[in-house]
Formats: C-alpha cells, structure tokens, sequence
C-alpha cells in the first residue's frame, strides 16, 4: 500500500466508514478488527490524530454518533407513529437494525426509510407488535406523497359538462399524490390516537411537515382494544381487522381517511380503468341502483372535495 | 460565465456578483418569507431537498426565486469520495440549476460516503497530493458536466489524517487553483476545526487566495468541552464574527450567509444575525477603504502555530 496513494485513499474511506458505522460504537469496531488481523495494534493512533483530550477514537466516536443519530431523526420524521407507537428504545433499536441491512444509497434522506415498511415486515419487534408493518405503510405513505408529482384536481364544472346520458362511461384518472392501503389491523383510527396524544387531543396539529391533514372520516364500530404499554403509554393498540385508508396531498397538505371496504373497492376499480357505470354495477349487489348511485354520487363529492381526481374522459 | 470557459480554470477565476447578506431557506420559515418583504438580499438552499418531484418545497422555491437571488447548495456531491461521481445525481443537479439559475451552485470538499453508501455527513479527506489530483480531476469533470464553476466550502473536522502532506488551507487553495472552482469559506467551520486541531483561524484565512473567494458561511456551533462540534443551532458567536471581521478585511465584499439548521428561531432572528453580518461588512470596509489590507489580524484567537488538519 503506497502512502497517499488512491489505493490508500480507498482503503482509508472503507476505513473510516466500518468504524463510523459499527453498531457497537468505534472501539468495539477496532478490536474486531484487531482480532480478524485487518488491524493492527495502534494503527488506529497512527493513522489519525488525537491527543490526551481527545484520542482519533473518541474523535471517531463523533462521527460515529453523528452518523447514527441523523439517520434516526430522518427516519422518525418520516415515520413519527411507528416511533411514538414502539416509544425511542425500540425504534432505535429498529432503526439500528435497519442501517445495517439498509444503509443509505440516496444522495437524499428523503429515500432513507423507503425500505423500512418491508423490513418491519420480518422484524422481530413485529411478532410483539403485529400491527407495526401497518402502522409503517401508513407513515411512510404519508411522507412519500409529500413531495409527489403535482396535478391539477378535476374541476366540478368538468365533471358537469359530461353529456349526462354518457356519463356512466366515464371514467377517471387520479392525481399523482394518491394512494390506497389495504391493512390488516385498524391503524387509521391507531394513527388517530397517537397523533391525538401527542398533541394535546387536536387532531388538526398532526400532518406530514407539521401542516394540518388527518381525517377519519369513514365510521367504523369501535375494535376491541387493549391499553398499550410501549411508547405510546395507554393508547389503545389496534384490533386485527382489515381495514382500508387512502392518503393523499391536496393544497401541499397530506392528508388521509379511513374506508369502507365498498369505497376502497371502487376507487382500485376507477384506477384500473374500469367506468363510472362499472362501480355502480359493483355498488348495486344486494341494494339496487337507487342506493348505489346515490352511494356512488357521494363517493365521487367527496373525492371531488379532496382533490384526488385529476381527469375524467369518455371512451 | 460561458461552459467553455469552463476549460481554462484560469479564465472562471472571474468572482461571481456580490449578492449581499443571506440566510438558508428552511422549511419553517416558508410562511414567513413569502408573506412579504424580508431583511435579507438572498437565499441559499439544500440542493437535494429540492430534487423531487413535486409538492410545496419547489413551489415555496419557485416563488421564492421569482423575488430574490438563491444560491444551490449540495450535501452529497461527495467530490472525494473514491467511488464514481453518481451521474444520476449530477443529472438531477443539473435540472435543478437550468430551473432555477442560482447565482452559483455550491457543495463541499469531503466525501460523503463509499462503495455506493451515505454516510449523510461531511467527511474529511486527507490532504495528500493524490487526494488533491482525485479531487481536481473531480471537480473538472462536475463543472464540466453542469457547464459551470463550482464553489467549494470547507468543513469542520474533528478528526485528521496523520499522513496529509499539507494543510487544509493550502489543500483547499490549490483545488481551487488547479480546477477554477471557487471557495465558500465557512468562517465558523474553520473556527471549529481551528479548535479541534490547534491551529490559528487566521492563518487560513491567510493562506486562501482572495480571488477564489465567493461566500462566506457564519453559523452556530456547540461547546462540548473536549471539542466543538458544528451543529448550527445557535447563534453566532463574537470570536466567530470577529473572525468574520477579520476575513472581510481580506477578501472585500463577498457574499454572506448565515445557517441556522436545528432548534430553528423565528425568523427575525436569522435576519437579525444577517443584519449584523452586514454590518460587520459594511463597517469594515468603509474602514480599510482606500487601503490594501495584507493579511487578517483580528482578535479570533491568539496566534498558534501555523499548522493544520
């Protein structure tokens, strides 16, 4: 290896990453390094300054610190229910298993947790909290339609000019900033509770970049519950039963409600093209058209309200 | 300045226009600054929290540009990095700069992570002559490719390669030299790393070639005893903007900036730090006006001797 050398250079960076990155902080880093021969003794103080004040490990440790604590901030910004849910001691253990098996590879933090929502998945802290990986899509969907593409909303007044003999043949396109989840516990109303605790009980106080969004507009009977004694001190856990939410951005805020399986069904309907006509045919299974298109009108109100319809064309 | 000029380091030695005294554009001010006229000449911005898609941050940007000058700053340009330039993020660059035609782009002479990971922090490099000619052939090739000089800013270090073969001042001047980049000078990150290291503030600012010189950077750090650590969360302290007296002595009217990126204050705080370094700048060279100032004697700190990290 020659001094200053590019190949130096590398093996240095390589370095000075393994430390900073290490788990277990810079010194257990060393000694394994040092039992595995990769190490020497005092190459460490050979290769990096430091004095009585501060020794190059201690001075390592810096970074070290900075590395994993910027990291867990980003990632509990981006999921603040998870983190509040499990309470800091397991989200930074989550976070500290996480790094490892998914270090960043983004030139921006804003693509740090995008991992998170399948890793939760097969965590163990998922067998004590099995609602966790839920809970993540929720969050993570939150943050990932914060800076989605922007779209103009469809206008009442092009929804009007639809010739209304034709108008079952129509058929929707929705806004970029838009999503439907399907979950297998009740986190909408979970995420609810949580925000409701850590603000204070206003609900209003709670959205992705500290605007104002949240709604479960949609209701529901009230699940069985228990107290939950992590993080999130005696905010009921959610019930397992499947449950549907949407999530979307409108006016830059994001916002999202729970849903009915009926209206979940029909807006995975809309986006895979089928008409307007079809979702009522849908609707109309065990109630007849009069209430189905009624159902249907609602539906589309309030969609229209939140701005997550972007087109609407005619075959 | 034309790409071509680009070429010929020499010719983009031209220092780009003053813009006056700034402040980093962060999310919580977003409100306060497109509510009406600020105390402040310009805005800087995190590069990367502008490469996305959509939402309101390049909304907030687009009318933010639309009344004042806005500097593009990068965090993960990892120019000594020995991995590939990342042509991805180069492209992303690229597109944010054609919209927004900031005055000049800027990033930082660290890496910032290896073997296609970040690390998300500004990392010290060793100051060697192969680390110099990677880091030259590097910047040559960013400028190339953004048809444009870029400023480099120094960082604060807590740790130092034992094998450098120069200071950081003299590492620094000679990228700037051989590349055509030019310098954002972090006063307070050589005041931490002054600290950190033991060596005098100012020599550096003695040693940087005035010419090179685009912006200056005053920031908050914090005091942990042992070191101190660069966590622009505070104000700015009176051995920093001494410091900062001292270099506008040297380098004339440069563009200031003041960052302020944790525990964020009002915004009439950010602008009141802004207001100072304008008046620091103003005062001090209606002082030296009509004289040439040779080198920086401010009262920073006592003089120690002329090494570095």
């Amino acid at each position: 290896m020659k001094p200053g050398g590019m190949i130096d250079l590398r093996q240095a960076q390589e370095l000075f990453w393994t430390l900073i990155t290490a788990p277990e902080g810079v010194r257990p880093a060393i000694e394994d390094l040092e039992r595995r021969g990769v190490l020497k003794g005092r190459a460490i103080d050979e290769m990096f300054t430091g004095d009585g004040t501060l020794p190059a490990v201690e001075r390592l440790d810096i970074y070290a610190n900075m590395y994993f604590y910027r990291l867990l901030d980003c990632l509990a910004e981006d999921y603040p229910k998870v983190r509040a849910a499990l309470g800091p001691a397991h989200f930074h253990n989550l976070v500290t298993d996480y790094l490892l098996r998914h270090p960043s590879e983004h030139p921006s933090l804003r693509h740090l947790g995008r991992h998170l929502t399948r890793f939760v998945a097969s965590h163990p802290l998922a067998v004590r909290f099995p609602w966790l990986a839920d809970l993540s899509r929720l969050d993570w969907a939150r943050a990932d339609l914060f800076d989605a593409p922007d779209a103009p909303p469809l206008s009442r007044d092009a929804l009007a000019a639809l010739p209304q003999e034709r108008a079952g043949e129509a058929r929707f396109t929705m806004v970029p900033a838009f999503v439907v989840l399907r979950f297998d516990h009740e986190v909408v109303r979970y995420w609810r509770a949580l925000d409701e605790a850590e603000s204070g009980g206003d609900p209003d106080d709670a959205a992705h970049g500290r605007a104002t969004g949240n709604a479960a507009r949609e209701g529901a009977e009230v699940p069985d519950t228990h107290d939950h004694e992590e993080g999130a001190g005696r905010v009921a856990t959610p019930a397992r039963r499947q449950s549907w939410a949407r999530v979307w951005r409108k006016d830059f805020v994001v916002h999202h409600c729970s849903l009915d399986e009926e209206e979940a069904q029909s807006l995975e309907l809309l986006r895979s093209g089928e008409s307007i006509a079809r979702v009522c045919q849908r609707l109309a299974a065990g109630r007849g058209v009069p209430k189905a298109t009624e159902r249907a009108g609602r539906m589309i109100q309030s969609w229209l309200d939140d701005g997550i319809l972007a087109g609407v064309t005619l075959p | 300045m034309s790409p071509r000029d680009i070429a010929d380091p020499q010719a983009a030695r031209e220092r780009p226009p003053f813009l006056g005294h700034g402040v980093g554009l962060r999310r919580d001010h977003f409100d306060r600054v497109l509510s009406g006229p600020t105390g402040v000449d310009w805005f800087e911005v995190i590069s990367e929290n502008f490469m996305v898609e959509g939402g309101r941050p390049l909304d907030v940007l687009t009318r933010v540009r639309e009344r004042y000058p806005v500097v593009l700053h990068g965090v993960s340009l990892s120019i000594g990095s020995t991995d590939p330039l990342d042509e991805a993020y180069l492209d992303r660059l690229h597109a944010l700069a054609r919209r927004f035609e900031p005055a000049w782009v800027s990033d930082h002479l660290c890496w910032t992570g290896v073997g296609g990971r970040n690390a998300h922090d500004l990392l010290p490099l060793p100051y060697t002559e192969q680390a110099l000619d990677h880091v030259v052939r590097r910047v040559l090739r960013v400028q190339e490719r953004l048809g444009r000089p870029i400023a480099l800013e120094n960082v604060s270090s807590y740790v130092a390669y034992r094998r450098s073969e120069m200071p950081e001042w003299e590492f620094l001047a000679e990228v700037a030299r051989r590349s055509g980049c030019g310098i954002l000078l972090d006063i307070n990150n050589i005041f931490v790393s002054s600290r950190n290291h033991g060596f005098d503030p100012r020599t550096y600012l003695n040693h940087i070639p005035p010419a090179t010189v685009w912006q200056f950077h005053l920031a908050g750090h914090s005091n942990k005893g042992t070191h101190l650590l660069d966590t622009h969360d505070h104000a700015v302290i009176d051995e920093v903007w001494g410091l900062y007296r001292g270099a506008v002595a040297r380098f004339g009217a440069v563009s200031s900036l003041i960052e302020w990126d944790d525990r964020i204050p009002p915004f009439e705080r950010l602008e009141n730090e802004s207001q100072r370094a304008r008046a620091i700048h103003d005062e001090t060279l209606e002082r030296s006006a009509g004289r040439r100032p040779a080198g920086v004697a401010g009262s920073a700190r006592a003089a120690g001797p002329e090494t570095g990290p």
